[in-house]
């Protein structure tokens, strides 16, 4: 890849499905396609069938993404982002797959709902509780969504928009700093 | 009792109709006034030997400690200073030095470590992390100076500064040993507090609001009754309006 390509700027005819889309749509899932990122197929996918999608990518042997990168999540302006990186070793290929999770379907005081998927691909757990720590989105069904990485009783996801850093002795956000 | 009283020479204060009822049994006066007496004897000789041998903590949190690990190493060979031993436990440390970034969730392991350690303790804040937050400064996770949490006697700067400049905050502090005066020391001990806490409104420490308004209290009691009514007063024109 050369370093001046340009990304792929967002059409305005919605994409044609590519390899994955077209697999999924044969098993009854519809999903969107995104522009692609770093040339890895994207597609966004509604937050119930991702567990049967994953199931589905995972098990059969025409695709078989056998290997999850990473669970990560993305505030956006608008909406709150579920990634999750898909990698075959038998076929060298990478899919992404989004979840998308409109703010305005949030309700006030709660956060987005996704299912998890670490019952049944376990390297998800950790994974899941860390994007459940620093975006905020809540994985229902996740054995042990717990803070992983900031102490337990921290308050707010550090990774949204519009989270305000404490104010305390620790750091200079104190006009009355001691130091 | 006022902290005075504790390092007044002979024996505490005790009222005198509790005279005959009272058994003293602590030392500490008698020690310290014994101490005073003879320190200008013993704490060269005491600074000499301490200040030979400070035994470093066990204690690297990230990319400092790879610095710290070396001058272990026999290429720069701390030992030759009289830190030989790396101690695996606060409890028979000296010294800590603060290698590595200390972030909120590692600040209360810290201050336990250094409460732990025996008196008389030194901290050396290495690297530029522990000293400002260094490249971390203006996170919301890392702890913005070391010295906001635990005092400090060496800076030593650099990212990561190098073995020799270790070897050379460690020189600085056995110089400062060797200036040290036990009752001095004993005299500038205070008390640490993990996390200052800042009340959102006004900006202020919480500890000073709550000392404004003991100090409010106090006078409320001094001034007697009448500025109690006078607030009474207020409060009752206050309602009067609102009616
Ligand atoms: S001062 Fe530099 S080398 Fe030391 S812990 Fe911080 S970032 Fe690492």
């Amino acid at each position: 890849m050369t370093h001046d390509a340009k990304p792929p700027a967002q059409p305005e005819a919605p994409l044609e499905p590519g390899q994955y889309g077209q697999f999924l749509k044969e098993h009854g899932i519809a999903t969107n396609r995104l522009a692609d990122s770093c040339g890895i197929e994207t597609i966004a996918i509604q937050a119930e069938h991702l567990p049967s999608a994953l199931k589905l990518l995972r098990n059969s042997q025409e695709v078989k993404l056998d290997l999850l990168i990473t669970v990560s999540g993305v505030d956006n302006n608008e909406t709150f982002d579920s990634v999750y990186h898909l990698w075959s070793y038998s076929h060298t290929n990478e899919l992404v797959i989004k979840v998308m999770i409109k703010k305005t379907d949030v309700p006030e005081g709660k956060l987005p709902m996704v299912p998890s998927i670490s019952n049944f691909w376990s390297a998800a757990n950790w994974h899941e509780r860390e994007t459940y720590d620093l975006v905020g989105i809540r994985y229902s069904g996740h054995p042990y969504l717990r803070r992983i990485l900031n102490p337990w009783d921290w308050e707010g996801h550090p990774l949204r928009r519009d989270y305000k850093q404490p104010v305390d002795g620790l750091n200079d956000k104190n006009p009355h700093s001691f130091r | 009792m006022s902290e005075g009283n504790l390092i007044k020479v002979g024996s505490p204060y005790v009222p005198d109709e509790l005279k005959d009822t009272v058994t003293l049994t602590s030392l500490d006066h008698a020690i310290d006034a014994l101490g005073e007496l003879l320190s200008p004897v013993i704490s060269p000789v005491a600074n000499l030997a301490r200040s030979n041998s400070v035994w470093p903590l066990t204690f690297g949190t990230s990319c400092c400690a790879i610095e710290m690990m070396c001058v272990g190493m026999s290429a720069f060979d701390i030992s030759r200073f009289g830190s030989e031993v790396f101690r695996a436990t606060p409890r028979q440390a000296d010294m800590i030095l603060t290698a590595g970034t200390i972030t909120r969730k590692m600040a209360p392991a810290l201050i336990t470590l250094y409460e732990q350690m025996p008196e008389p303790k030194y901290v050396i804040a290495m690297g530029a992390c522990t000293i400002t937050g260094g490249m971390f400064n203006d996170s919301y996770s890392v702890v913005q100076g070391v010295d906001r949490i635990i005092p400090v006697d060496v800076y030593l700067p650099g990212c990561p500064p190098r073995p020799e400049a270790i070897l050379d905050a460690l020189l600085k502090l056995q110089q400062k040993i060797r200036t040290e005066n036990y009752h001095e020391r004993k005299k500038r001990t205070y008390n640490q507090r993990a996390v200052r806490y800042v009340d959102y409104d006004t900006g202020k420490l919480v500890d000073d609001l709550v000392e404004e308004a003991r100090q409010e209290a106090d006078a409320v009691l001094a001034g007697g009754a009448t500025i109690a009514l006078k607030s009474e007063e207020k409060q009752a024109e206050a309602s009067e309006k609102k009616d």
